[in-house]
């Protein structure tokens, strides 16, 4: 907080030390810093990289330009002004909706789309000349009421550059941001715990949208100009690379990359003539050498200023936002494929009461097909799954997660750059946080006491600050099993969850599961391969094979079973 | 029949065809090797350039094929070991990294080049009668070259030995390598005739079109969406990404101007996306 206000003030007080033509000059690459804090914000928390942002700071810049001709001197451009803003945040959500819906992936099909985006505002903004302006653009917009002069320019975009770094600081400090950065690193795992990926990452867009209007929306009356250059790609990738040389992944990364590189080039792009094949390698550079980027130089200096921030812990997570209650799943005779391959053959099964549940087989049997058609990431093409008599088939994996279906996937799968307490106040938000609630900071303060028991076992979870990548392969296990735990699911399926584990850790593991089923009073459904560890667990067994139930009883009812024998040739263990 | 119609035909096939040639570098890199080469565009402006500069030193056209190949090939090759392999197993960053290839091609260009729009003179400058129609020769060369060159390519990759060690390759890469099938060399290959097919493409639109440092955007946002569209990793995709992308293209710029032309094709990709995320005639 501190060095944050010493910034600002120094912020402020600049014009007096470098004099007009660099205030003026910062003043424009402050109004493209802010836009460059949405790529950041996309990029480096979000992992999808916008290659359009000018399509945003253009729109709202014409918008604005518009409106300050039209209304030149009234008061009521002061709620225009955002307005243009929003419209540019609107679009890029809007975008991000459609685009992430229809394909959940955060590679080339997104960049692609913006960078298209880009050409074609360009296009339009060019040739709709009775609007625009054409080729030559707004002129002549007149400047904001009452603030003349380089000088109140100047801290117009000074203090709409500060206003949009500690908007953007507080999202990505909010669990929101945490979510964000979750879903990056691995978003399959962020999907399980009821998160719709899709939408967040919308939301990321929008806000980056924003962030582009805003300073669009100031650019106009800066300027008093606008022209179709506003939009396109070239703009677009200056904010791409100033992002990405100042650093994506901290929020004054693009600020300063856009400071540095921005003004620095505004500078020497005419005198020194391979300035700009300069900075192309540059950026070449930090993608292949220096993720970070410059700030990135700066971390061990932060780091001996030494900051963590404490977080206080024992705030009661309150109860799911779906009515729990002890499940009933049936699974009436389903079949799925992949392509040509049968996976699942009218495969039956009935969870009718709670317990633990082994699943069986010979590798091929399908068992882990069977948990991706309970989580809805592998499509039925006959059959139904019933919850509670809810058909799942056909619901995307996030709406099933939320109704309190959980999972411990195979490999571990933990956020690996988060912490352990990011990673476990993410599992206490699934299915509890409304959509609201993930803009309170109070919730990284959630707790509950099946993790109070859970650290009570395990103490390095209790070593909060420590990242999720620096955990041994049997302390990811436990915290991916204590993630999938703490967000207390109904129906909870693991899947090899004694995997890697040393006896004494898979004895531990065991009597959790144990407990866990008695505690929770959940459904637990678990494959396993070592017939020992069935033994302990299994209230009932399922034995599958080449994707259908060959046997269901109590252990030992499948250990007399000659069908089940014969599939083993020589049996298991 | 109408010869106004034969030439909207001729036209269309032209169009496509040409995309097809476009897209043909884009699709085999980023088919077979998993890399979405976003400088490909800037590949084709180096061909294109190169054509431009053979005219200048009034060599015959056809000096630039070798030129362009050359260079391409030789810059692909270069790319493919400094940038392109150490980034195999993270597609995001080859994507990133790409685009700052492209950026420092195309500022290259600008640097060397500067910004004035080059044209050329058309090599084969005459017209033939067609079926009533009068239509420039070398835009049908252009049609039987794009024909030629992409049967030729695929008869090669299905029936030659380096081809069945590609799709080895692409099949897996593990066994592929366990097998002794040299992936790496065979990975730098592939982005390398990519890259050359790149500037060949180039070099064939140059006559036809204004050179300038900043050509190669459209080419390469038009050929992802041609794969988009047809799907990666079979010729029919190519084609067929071709034909809707191509043939939309010049029906809508046509009957209304390009920004609707431009328009339109973006919503059809994004409406493949949405419906058939796969493409038309996706692989396996």
């Amino acid at each position: 907080m501190r060095e944050a206000s010493v910034g600002a003030a120094a912020l402020l007080l600049l014009p007096l030390a470098i004099g007009d033509y660099w205030s003026y000059q910062l003043s424009l690459y402050f109004l493209y810093a802010i836009a460059a804090l949405g790529i950041g914000l996309c990029w480096g928390r979000g992992g999808f990289l916008p290659l359009g942002q000018a399509t945003f700071f253009g729109l709202s810049a014409y918008l604005s330009g518009l409106a300050l001709i039209a209304f030149e001197g009234s008061a009521w451009l002061v709620l225009l002004l955002p307005l243009a803003a929003l419209a540019s945040g609107l679009l890029a959500y809007g975008i991000g909706v459609l685009v992430f819906r229809a394909r959940g992936e955060s590679g080339p099909y997104f960049s692609m789309i913006t960078l298209a985006l880009s050409l074609l505002a360009y296009q339009v903004a060019n040739s709709w000349d009775s609007v625009t302006g054409g080729f030559n653009g707004l002129k002549g917009i007149p400047g904001l009421p009452g603030l003349d002069g380089f000088t109140a320019a100047y801290y117009v975009a000074a203090v709409a550059l500060l206003s949009s770094l500690a908007f953007t600081s507080w999202l990505l400090a909010a669990p929101l941001g945490v979510l964000w950065g979750a879903l990056a690193q691995n978003e399959r795992r962020a999907v399980l715990f009821g998160f719709n990926t899709n939408q967040l990452k919308a939301v990321a867009f929008g806000v980056s949208g924003l962030l582009a209007g805003l300073g669009g929306a100031l650019y106009a009356p800066q300027q008093g100009l606008v022209t179709p250059q506003l939009c396109g790609f070239l703009l677009s990738a200056d904010l791409v690379v100033w992002t990405a040389v100042g650093g994506r992944t901290r929020v004054l990364g693009p600020v300063i990359g856009a400071l540095a590189i921005g003004a620095l080039s505004s500078e020497l792009r005419a005198r020194v003539q391979f300035w700009e094949v300069l900075i192309a390698l540059l950026f070449i550079a930090v993608v292949l050498r220096l993720p970070q980027g410059i700030v990135g130089l700066l971390a061990p200096l932060e780091r001996r200023l030494g900051r963590r921030r404490h977080r206080g812990q024992g705030l009661e997570a309150p109860p799911h936002l779906e009515p729990r209650q002890a499940p009933r799943l049936v699974v009436d005779a389903t079949s799925a494929h992949v392509g040509e391959v049968h996976i699942l053959d009218r495969l039956s099964l009935e969870l009718d009461r709670p317990g633990i549940y082994c699943i069986i087989g010979p590798n091929g049997a399908g068992k882990t097909s069977t948990f991706n058609l309970l989580t809805g990431e592998l499509a039925a093409s006959l059959g139904r799954v019933l919850l509670d008599g809810v058909d799942l088939t056909g619901l995307a994996p996030h709406r099933i997660a939320r109704l309190g279906v959980g999972r411990k996937l195979q490999i571990p799968t933990v956020f690996p750059e988060l912490t352990i307490a990011d990673n476990l106040s993410i599992a206490l938000w699934s299915g509890r946080a409304t959509r609201m609630d993930l803009l309170r900071p109070r919730l990284k303060r959630w707790s509950n006491p099946i993790l109070a028991e859970l650290r009570q076992r395990y103490g390095f979870l209790d070593d909060t600050e420590r990242k999720a990548a620096e955990l041994s392969h049997g302390e990811s296990q436990i915290l991916e099993l204590t993630m999938a735990l703490v967000a207390e699911p109904r129906l909870l399926l693991l899947d090899e969850p004694c995997a890697g584990l040393s006896p004494e850790e898979t004895a531990g593991v065991i009597d959790v599961i144990r407990w866990a089923s008695r505690r929770l009073g959940a459904t637990i459904v678990v494959i396993e391969h070592d017939m020992s560890l069935v033994k302990e667990l299994a209230d009932t067994v399922y034995v599958l094979h080449n994707g259908t139930r060959l046997a269901r009883g109590s252990v030992a009812e499948i250990q007399a079973d000659p069908t089940v024998r014969a599939v083993y040739v020589g049996g298991e263990k | 029949m109408d010869p106004l119609l034969i030439t909207q035909l001729v036209n269309v096939a032209y169009g496509v065809s040409v995309l097809a040639l476009l897209a043909l570098g884009l699709a085999i890199v980023f088919g077979l090797l998993g890399v979405l080469n976003l400088a490909h565009g800037e590949f084709v402006m180096i061909g294109a350039y190169c054509a431009w500069l053979v005219q200048g030193w009034h060599w015959p056209f056809l000096a630039a094929v070798p030129l362009a190949l050359a260079v391409c090939g030789g810059l692909g090759l270069l790319v493919e070991r400094v940038l392109v392999r150490p980034l195999y197993q993270r597609p995001f960053d080859t994507l990133v990294a790409t685009w700052g290839l492209s950026l420092l091609l195309r500022k290259s260009a600008e640097a060397i080049f500067g910004l004035d729009y080059r044209s050329l003179d058309v090599p084969l400058a005459g017209t033939v009668d067609f079926l009533g129609a009068t239509y420039p020769l070398y835009r049908l060369v252009l049609i039987a070259v794009s024909v030629v060159l992409l049967a030729a390519l695929l008869l090669w990759y299905a029936r030659s030995r380096t081809g069945t060690r590609i799709r080895a390759m692409v099949g897996n890469i593990e066994l592929a390598q366990a097998l002794g099938i040299p992936v790496r060399r065979l990975a730098a290959g592939t982005f390398t005739v990519g890259s050359a097919l790149a500037g060949l493409g180039g070099v064939m639109v140059a006559p036809l079109v204004t050179v300038q440092p900043f050509m190669g955007l459209d080419y390469v946002l038009q050929s992802f969406f041609v794969l988009v569209v047809g799907g990666l990793g079979s010729a029919l995709g190519l084609l067929s990404g071709a034909a809707v992308i191509g043939g939309i293209n010049s029906v809508v710029s046509a009957a209304v101007n390009n920004t609707y032309g431009y328009f339109t094709v973006l919503i059809t990709a994004i409406l493949f996306l949405w419906l058939r995320p796969r493409g038309i005639h996706a692989r396996g």
